[in-house]
C-alpha cells in the first residue's frame, strides 16, 4: 500500500513540475538592453529600473555583456536596445545600417589600478601612454603584471589604444595576462596577482565598496584626458529588426536622456561618491565631439512625447 | 584564516537570506526548479523510453546508437548552449518561435543533457536485469507490453536513480542556460547563473546563499531517492525494518 501511494505521490509532483513548466505569468512588456558590464557591476541599472518600470509600465532586463559582444548580440537582432562605451565601433554600428539613432547620454572616466608599492611608478606619470610604458618596462623585468580585460569589451578596446600610443604590443609577453572576463572578475584577478588593470571608475568604486580591505589594490594614475569614457544609447534599425521591442526601446532612449533621467544618473552614489555623469546636449562641455544633430532630434522626440528634455 | 572567514560568514548571511524568505532567492529558486524540474521530467519520458528501446529492441546499428548515446552523456553544456543561441537567435534558423531568452529555451538546453544521461543509465538498468527474470517472463506468454511493465519494474531502481542523476547534472549546469537564457533578471537568471554574476560582482554572500539552495536540492533529491528505494524494495534500509517489524 504504501508503495502504491508513493508512486501516486511520485506522479502528482511530477504533474505539478509540469503544470509549472506550462504556465508563463502574463507580464508587462520586456525590455532587453544589451549593456557593457559596469552598468551592471556598478548597480546603475538596478538603480533606474524601477524609475522606468513604474513610469512605462514596462520591466527593463539586460544581457551583461562587453560591448563587443552586446554589439554582435544586437547585430544578431537579439536585444532591444544598446548601451555601451567604445565611440568608434558604436559609430561604425550605425554607419552599416544597424542601427538609426545614436547619442551620447553619461560618462565617468577609466583609472589604473595596481599594487599600493607601485613597482612600476605610474602614480607620476605624465600622461596615460607613459604609465603604461612603465608597467611594460617593469613587466619585462619581472616586478609587474598587467592585467588585460581581452575580451573585447570597451575597456578592453581603450586598453589597446593606450598600448598602441605607447608603442607597445603586450600581446604574448610574460606580464600581460588575457582574463576574458568582466570588469570585476578582471580586477580581482589583478589584486590576486598584485599586478595592474584599467577600469572605468564605477565598477572599481562598487567593487572596493563591496569588498573593502580585502581588495589590496588602489587607484594609481587617473585624470588625464585619454581616459575619459562617454556612454552612448543606440536605436536599433526598426525595418532590419522587425522583432525588436522599438516602441519600448525608443521610450528607454528617451528616458535616459529626459531631464528625470539625466537627473537619476546624477544622483546614483556608491559609498557616497557619484558613479556617472550626465552630459546629453553638452559633450563638447567636458571635451567630447559636439552632436547637435542628434541632440535636437531627440529633443524633439522628448517633445513628442510630452517629456522634458533635460535644462542645458 | 581569511578564505574561510568569509565562507562562514557567507554561509550565515546566506541562512539569513534564506531563512527570512528573501524574494529575490525564492524567485530564483523556482526558476531553477522549474526549468531543471521541467527538462528532468521530459527527459526521464524520452530518456527512459530511448533507453529501454536500446536494450529489448534488436536492430542493425543498435550497437552505434548505443556508443552515441553513451558519448552524448559527456556533451559539453557551453557547446550545447552555443548551438542552441545560434538557432534560436533572431538570425538564426529557429528564430521564428521566439525562444530565446525564455525560460522555455533554458528548458529545451537542459533536455539535450538530460535525455542521454537518462537513457544510458536505464539501458544498462535493463540490461543488468538477469537473463531468466526476462525469459521467464517470455515463457509466462505475457503480451509485449505486459513484458515491457515487468521488466522496468525490475529495473526501477536504475530508472529511478537516472532520473535523479539528470536531475542533478540539469540543475548544476551553468554553460548552457547562460547562453540561451542570458540571465536575465525575474525571467531567466537560475540559481547557477546568479552564482556566477555575484562571484563576478564580489557579493560574495549572496552567492554563498544561492550556492546553499543549490546544495540543499540536490541533497533533498537524493534523500527522496534513497527513501523510495527503501520504500520499493520493501525494507532493504535498516531503519525501515527495523519500524516495520517493530510493535504495532
Amino acid at each position: 500500500m504504501e508503495t502504491k501511494k508513493l508512486v501516486l505521490a511520485a506522479a502528482a509532483t511530477m504533474l505539478v513540475l509540469l503544470a509549472a513548466l506550462a504556465v508563463t505569468l502574463p507580464g508587462r512588456p520586456r525590455l532587453v538592453i544589451a549593456t557593457t558590464t559596469s552598468t551592471v557591476d556598478s548597480g546603475l541599472l538596478d538603480f533606474l529600473k524601477p524609475y522606468f518600470d513604474d513610469r512605462f509600465h514596462a520591466d527593463i532586463t539586460w544581457l551583461y555583456l562587453g560591448t563587443g559582444q552586446a554589439l554582435a548580440v544586437a547585430s544578431r537582432g537579439d536585444a532591444d536596445v544598446l548601451l555601451v562605451h567604445d565611440r568608434a565601433r558604436e559609430d561604425a554600428f550605425v554607419r552599416s545600417g544597424n542601427g538609426t539613432h545614436r547619442v551620447t547620454v553619461m560618462y565617468n572616466d577609466f583609472v589604473v589600478v595596481g599594487p599600493e608599492l607601485d613597482e612600476a611608478g605610474v602614480a607620476d606619470a605624465p600622461d596615460a601612454a607613459d604609465a603604461f610604458n612603465r608597467i611594460a618596462t617593469a613587466g619585462e623585468s619581472g616586478r609587474s603584471v598587467f592585467v588585460s580585460r581581452g575580451d573585447g569589451s570597451g575597456t578592453n578596446a581603450l586598453e589597446l589604444r593606450i598600448w598602441s600610443k605607447a608603442g607597445v604590443d603586450p600581446k604574448e609577453r610574460a606580464w600581460y595576462l588575457e582574463a576574458g572576463q568582466g570588469m570585476a572578475p578582471t580586477i580581482r584577478i589583478a589584486d590576486e596577482k598584485l599586478g595592474y588593470t584599467v577600469s572605468d571608475r564605477a565598477t572599481w568604486l562598487k567593487l572596493k565598496s563591496e569588498m573593502e580591505d580585502s581588495l589590496r589594490l588602489a587607484v594609481l594614475y587617473e585624470g588625464a584626458p585619454d581616459l575619459m569614457n562617454p556612454y552612448g544609447l543606440i536605436q536599433l534599425n526598426q525595418t532590419r529588426y522587425p522583432n525588436t521591442n522599438w516602441q519600448l526601446a525608443e521610450k528607454f532612449i528617451l528616458f535616459m536622456v529626459s531631464e528625470e533621467g539625466q537627473e537619476l544618473i546624477a544622483e546614483f552614489e556608491v559609498g557616497g561618491e557619484q558613479l556617472f555623469f550626465p552630459v546629453f546636449g553638452r559633450t563638447e562641455s567636458v571635451g567630447l565631439p559636439p552632436e547637435a544633430q542628434e541632440v535636437q532630434y531627440w529633443i524633439q522626440r522628448l517633445r513628442d512625447n510630452n517629456m522634458n528634455p533635460p535644462r542645458l | 584564516m581569511p578564505g574561510w572567514d568569509e565562507i562562514l560568514s557567507g554561509m550565515v548571511r546566506g541562512l539569513q537570506l534564506i531563512l527570512s524568505g528573501d524574494p529575490g532567492v525564492i524567485q530564483i529558486t523556482l526558476l531553477s526548479l522549474r526549468v531543471s524540474g521541467g527538462a528532468t521530467l521530459l527527459g526521464a519520458l524520452v530518456g527512459i523510453s530511448l533507453g529501454a528501446l536500446l536494450s529489448l529492441a534488436d536492430f542493425r546499428g543498435r550497437t552505434f546508437v548505443v556508443a552515441l548515446v553513451n558519448t552524448m552523456t559527456g556533451l559539453p553544456p557551453v557547446v550545447v548552449g552555443l548551438v542552441l543561441y545560434l538557432l534560436l537567435s533572431s538570425s538564426g534558423l529557429l528564430g521564428f518561435l521566439k525562444l530565446l531568452y525564455t525560460p522555455e529555451a533554458m528548458v529545451v538546453a537542459q533536455l539535450i543533457m538530460v535525455i542521454p544521461i537518462v537513457a544510458s543509465i536505464t539501458l544498462s538498468a535493463i540490461s543488468s536485469v538477469d537473463q531468466e527474470t526476462k525469459q521467464a517472463v517470455r515463457s509466462l506468454g505475457a503480451s509485449p507490453f505486459r513484458e515491457l511493465l515487468i521488466i522496468l519494474n525490475e529495473a526501477r531502481v536504475g530508472l529511478l536513480t537516472s532520473v535523479v542523476v539528470g536531475f542533478g547534472s540539469a540543475i548544476s549546469e551553468v554553460g548552457a542556460i547562460m547562453m540561451v537564457g542570458g540571465n536575465l533578471l525575474g525571467h531567466t537568471r537560475a540559481l547557477t547563473t546568479a552564482v556566477v554574476l555575484l562571484t563576478n560582482q564580489g557579493e560574495f554572500a549572496q552567492a554563498i546563499a544561492l550556492g546553499m539552495v543549490l546544495l540543499a536540492l540536490g541533497f533533498s533529491v537524493n534523500v527522496l531517492l534513497m527513501f523510495l528505494r527503501g520504500e520499493l524494495f520493501s525494507g532493504t534500509l535498516p531503519y525501515l525494518t527495523a519500524r516495520r517489524s517493530g510493535p504495532k
